[in-house]
């Protein structure tokens, strides 16, 4: 059964339907919201926030955009207030270019994203480099690059200008990429 | 680092901001041709590519347990 027709099922008051729309989203938007917070106790009551909020609004969902894409914007609502709650979090600053692009490439990366599965050390490395970022810097990098969204969709999500986007997005991948450079070193 | 039509950090700045959009423009062509020459900014490009691919590559697994919480707090335990 195609996706749309679950979902006008759900709409209609089938449980089933909706426990399966549940089932089909439910790996990744918890994979997201692991990706936004770092933790996975965050991740899964963000998650159950997530789908909640979905079965309360269902029928005001209208099809024009795929459910996916409705989910992806209720997650990052969820994340963005999540770390609004948690307060005194150092981030870094991304405002100015000096801090962000540095020359040294001693290291031969070619084989790091093949290491990522058992190698726990890279992944402490990738946690720690994203974290210093502010959560909405992170959410348009998962967006974009991690999810794969266009830098228009990705704004719709985050409710920014593509423009905006642009900057937040290529603020994020020199901090990120200048974060793994400096650990491996 | 070479310095020609554009400057290396030129260069840096719309790698970071254009990687994954539309590359024919006349800009694209330009970095293009600059990387083709410059080894330094060569290697900022593929190391940016390889900073999100390990972010892609980093994926968690949800337990079943964390599924069945789910669907009991949404009260669909019964529809499982």
């Amino acid at each position: 059964m195609e996706e749309k027709e679950i979902i006008k099922r759900a709409q209609s008051g089938d449980r089933k339907a909706l426990a399966n729309l549940v089932k089909i989203h439910e790996q990744t938007i918890y994979n997201f919201a692991f990706k936004i917070c770092r933790d996975k106790d965050k991740a899964e009551n963000i998650m159950q926030e997530t789908f909640y909020s979905m079965v309360k609004s269902l029928h005001q969902f209208d099809g024009k955009s795929k459910l996916s894409t409705w989910l992806f914007r209720i997650v990052s609502n969820h994340c963005l207030m999540l770390a609004r709650k948690i307060k005194n979090r150092p981030f870094v600053s991304l405002e100015d270019d000096e801090n962000i692009f540095e020359e040294k490439y001693a290291v031969d990366w070619s084989t790091l994203p093949n290491k990522i599965a058992e190698n726990e050390e890279l992944k402490i490395i990738l946690d720690n480099a994203i974290k210093k970022l502010t959560p909405d810097y992170r959410m348009i990098f998962l967006l974009r690059d991690v999810e794969g969204f266009s830098t228009e969709k990705t704004g719709e999500i985050a409710n920014l200008s593509v423009p905006a986007v642009k900057s937040r997005l290529h603020r994020a991948r020199a901090f990120l990429r200048n974060e793994l450079s400096k650990s491996l070193q | 680092m070479n310095e020609k039509t554009v400057t290396c950090k030129e260069v840096m700045n719309y790698i970071c901001e254009s990687l994954g959009e539309d590359l024919n423009s006349e800009k694209c062509i330009t970095i293009k041709d600059h990387l083709d020459e410059c080894l330094d900014c060569k290697s900022y490009y593929e190391t940016v590519e390889i900073t999100i691919d390990c972010y892609r590559k980093y994926n968690v697994k949800m337990s079943k347990d964390a599924h069945k919480r789910l669907m009991k707090f949404l009260d669909l335990d019964d529809c499982d």
